[in-house]
C-alpha cells in the first residue's frame, strides 16, 4: 500500500485520529511529566495525608488531585505511575510480538515436527489463563519488575504465534516464495525476507490491539501486591492501597482507576483505527 | 468422521493437560526456597529441613518425584497444603461451588444485557441508541475489573445504599460480583451481535424476504437475529473457560470464597501446593469445556470436523 494512501486513510478514520492524539497525549504526559512535578513520589508526608484535591486553584504548585494516606502528592503518583505502566506494557508488547512472530513463522514455514510441536505449546498456553499463570509463576519466583515483565511475556505470545503462523501458511503457497526457493535462497533469507514483510500488516494490528490488555493485566497484578511493589507508584498498586480509603476518601481509587480506563480507552481506540487504516476489508 | 474427530481432539486434550501438569510440577521446583522449608518454622536447623525433604521424596531424582506426583493426582491426591494443613483436594472442592455460581450468573447477566443490545445497535447503525451501545462496549472492554469493582461498591453499596459489597449465600450478595464480573463479556458480546446483525442485513437473503413484503419486524426477529446469534454462541463457548478462570480479582474484592480467592489467599501464604493445584485444575475444567463446546459445535456444524 502506498503512503500516500494510508496517510489519507488516517485522517479519515476517526477511531485512528481519536485514539492517536489522546494516545500521544499520554506518552509526552508520561515521558516528559515526572520531571517537572514538583513533590516527590515515594517520599512520605504525614503531615500531609488524605488533602483534598485542589484541582487547579493553587496552580500546578498544589496538590491538584490530593494526597494519599501517607501524604504522598497523587498528582506525582500519577504521572510517575504512568512512565512504569506505558514502560512496561511497551517491552512486553516488543518482546512478545517479537518471540510470538519468530516462533509462529518457524511453525508454519518448517510445519512437521516443530509445528506440531510449537502449537501444542500454544494449546497449553491458552488453557492456562494468562492471570492464572501469572499469578502462580509470580507465586514462586517473588515480586520484581523483572518477574512481572517475564511473566507478563510468557503469557502474551501465543497470539502473535497463531496469527503469524496463519499468515505464513498463506503465504509460503504464493508463488513468489517458490521462485524464490528455486533462485537457491535459504530458509531464513525466505522466511524473514520474503515472508516476514507480508505478514506486518496484521502483526501491527495485534500490537495496537494488545497493547491495552498488557496495561490491564499489569494493573491487576499490580493491585494483587505481584507486580511493581510499593513505594513505587503504578497505577495498580495506587488503586490497591486507596482501597482500604474507598468510602471515606474516594479519589484515592477513582483518580487512578479513570487514568487507566482514559488510557486502555485510547490504545483500542487506536487498535480499532489501525485496523480500518491498514486493513478496510475487515470492518 | 466424528468419531475420529472426537477422539482427535480427545488426544490434544490429554496431552494439553501432560504438559500443564509438567508446568505445575516444575513450578514448584524452580522456587528459590525448597519446599520443605517453606513447612517448618523459621528456626528450623538445615538437618531438620533435610530430613523433611526425605519425609516429602524430595531428595530422589525427578522423574521419580515427578511418577509420584502424577499417580498422587490419578488418586484424586493433589498433596497437602502448609496453610490449611489439609487435603488440597478437598479444599479446593469446597470453593468449586461458589466460583461456578457466580460465573453462571454472570454469563447470563452478559448474555442478557449484551444480546439485545447488540442486535438493537447492529439493527439501526448510526442511532442514537447505536452510540451508546457502541459506548458501552468500548468501555466495557477498557476497564479494569478491578477498577470496576471498586466504583461499584463505591456506587451502589456505599453511596445508594442498594446492595451488599461482600457476603455469600442471600441471593442479593451475588449481584454485585456478578456483574462487575459480567460486564466486559457484555461488552464483547454486544460488539459481536452488533456486527454479526449488520453483516446480515447485508446479505441478499434479507433483501429478498423484505421484498415479499414480510413485516421488516417479522424479518429482523425471525430471520436475521437467529443468524447473528451463531458467532455469539460459538464465542461464549470457547471463552467460557477463560472466563471462569478470570474470577479471581472480582473475587478478591468482594470476598467470594471461590477458587480465585483461594489463588490469592494461596500466593500470599505461599502455599505452593495450592498454587500448583489451583493452576491444574483451572486448565483441567478449560480444557474440558473446550473439548465440550468443540463437540457441540462439530454436532452443530459437522464442516468443523473436516477442518
Amino acid at each position: 500500500m502506498n503512503s500516500k494512501l494510508i496517510f489519507k486513510r488516517m485522517l479519515h478514520s476517526k477511531f485512528f485520529m481519536i485514539g492517536f492524539i489522546t494516545c500521544m497525549l499520554i506518552v509526552i504526559f508520561a515521558v516528559v511529566g515526572p520531571s517537572f512535578v514538583v513533590y516527590d513520589a515515594e517520599k512520605n508526608s504525614l503531615t500531609e495525608q488524605f488533602l483534598k484535591p485542589e484541582w487547579l486553584s493553587n496552580g500546578w504548585q498544589g496538590h491538584i488531585l490530593g494526597t494519599d494516606e501517607l501524604g504522598r502528592d497523587e498528582f506525582t503518583r500519577l504521572v510517575v505511575g504512568a512512565r512504569y505502566s506505558l514502560a512496561i506494557a511497551l517491552v512486553v508488547t516488543v518482546c512478545s510480538a517479537v518471540l510470538g512472530t519468530i516462533l509462529g513463522m518457524i511453525a508454519g514455514y518448517l510445519g512437521g515436527a516443530a509445528d506440531a510441536i510449537i502449537m501444542r505449546m500454544c494449546d497449553v498456553f491458552l488453557s492456562i489463563p494468562n492471570l492464572i499463570l501469572s499469578i502462580a509463576i509470580i507465586a514462586v519466583l517473588g515480586t520484581s519488575t523483572t518477574n512481572l515483565i517475564i511473566v507478563l511475556i510468557i503469557s502474551s505470545w501465543v497470539q502473535y504465534c497463531k496469527l503469524s503462523r496463519n499468515n505464513v501458511l498463506v503465504t509460503k503457497k504464493m508463488e513468489f516464495v517458490s521462485a524464490s526457493k528455486c533462485l537457491g535462497a535459504t530458509n531464513s533469507h525466505i522466511i524473514f525476507k520474503e515472508i516476514f514483510p507480508n505478514i506486518t500488516t496484521q502483526l501491527i494490528i495485534l500490537v495496537s490491539q494488545q497493547f491495552g490488555n498488557v496495561i490491564l493485566v499489569e494493573a491487576a497484578l499490580s493491585f494483587m501486591n505481584l507486580g511493581i511493589s510499593p513505594p513505587t507508584p503504578s497505577w495498580g498498586n495506587m488503586i490497591a492501597g486507596g482501597r482500604t480509603y474507598l468510602t471515606t476518601y474516594p479519589w484515592l481509587c477513582v483518580v487512578p482507576g479513570m487514568a487507566l480506563m482514559i488510557t486502555v480507552l485510547a490504545f483500542n481506540f487506536l487498535g480499532d483505527g489501525v485496523r480500518d487504516v491498514l486493513d478496510p476489508k475487515r470492518t | 468422521m466424528l468419531f475420529r474427530f472426537i477422539m482427535r481432539r480427545l488426544g490434544q486434550t490429554v496431552i494439553v493437560l501432560f504438559c500443564v501438569s509438567i508446568i505445575a510440577f516444575a513450578l514448584v521446583r524452580i522456587a528459590p526456597s525448597s519446599p520443605a522449608r517453606m513447612m517448618l518454622p523459621d528456626t528450623a536447623t538445615d538437618e531438620q529441613v533435610a530430613a523433611m525433604e526425605v519425609k516429602l521424596g524430595l531428595d530422589k531424582p525427578l522423574y521419580v518425584q515427578y511418577y509420584k506426583y502424577i499417580s498422587g493426582i490419578f488418586h484424586g491426591d493433589l498433596g497437602t497444603s502448609t496453610q490449611y494443613k489439609t487435603d488440597v483436594s478437598g479444599i479446593i472442592a469446597n470453593r468449586l461451588p461458589a466460583t461456578l455460581e457466580l460465573n453462571a450468573v454472570a454469563i447470563l447477566f452478559a448474555l442478557v444485557i449484551g444480546i439485545p443490545m447488540g442486535i438493537v445497535a447492529g439493527s439501526k447503525p448510526g442511532s442514537v441508541t447505536d452510540f451508546f451501545a457502541v459506548l458501552f462496549a468500548l468501555i466495557g472492554q477498557s476497564m479494569s475489573p478491578v477498577w470496576l469493582a471498586l466504583l461499584n461498591i463505591l456506587i451502589f453499596s456505599s453511596w445508594l445504599d442498594l446492595l451488599p459489597s461482600y457476603g455469600y449465600g442471600p441471593l442479593v450478595c451475588i449481584i454485585l460480583p456478578a456483574m462487575t464480573h459480567g460486564y466486559p463479556v457484555a461488552a464483547q458480546i454486544t460488539r459481536m451481535g452488533r456486527s454479526g446483525m449488520m453483516d446480515v442485513l447485508r446479505e441478499d437473503y434479507i433483501t429478498a424476504t423484505l421484498a415479499k413484503g414480510i413485516s421488516k419486524r417479522k424479518v429482523y426477529t425471525k430471520y436475521a437475529f437467529k443468524n447473528a446469534l451463531i458467532p455469539i454462541v460459538t464465542m461464549v463457548g470457547l471463552q467460557l473457560g477463560i472466563f471462569m478462570a478470570g474470577a479471581v480479582v472480582v473475587e478478591t474484592v468482594f470476598s467470594w470464597p471461590g477458587l480465585g480467592q483461594l489463588n490469592f489467599q494461596a500466593v500470599g501464604n505461599r502455599d505452593y501446593a495450592l498454587v500448583q493445584s489451583t493452576l491444574l485444575v483451572t486448565a483441567a475444567i478449560i480444557a474440558v469445556i473446550n473439548l465440550l463446546v468443540d463437540i457441540i459445535n462439530s454436532l452443530i456444524d459437522p464442516r468443523i470436523t473436516l477442518e
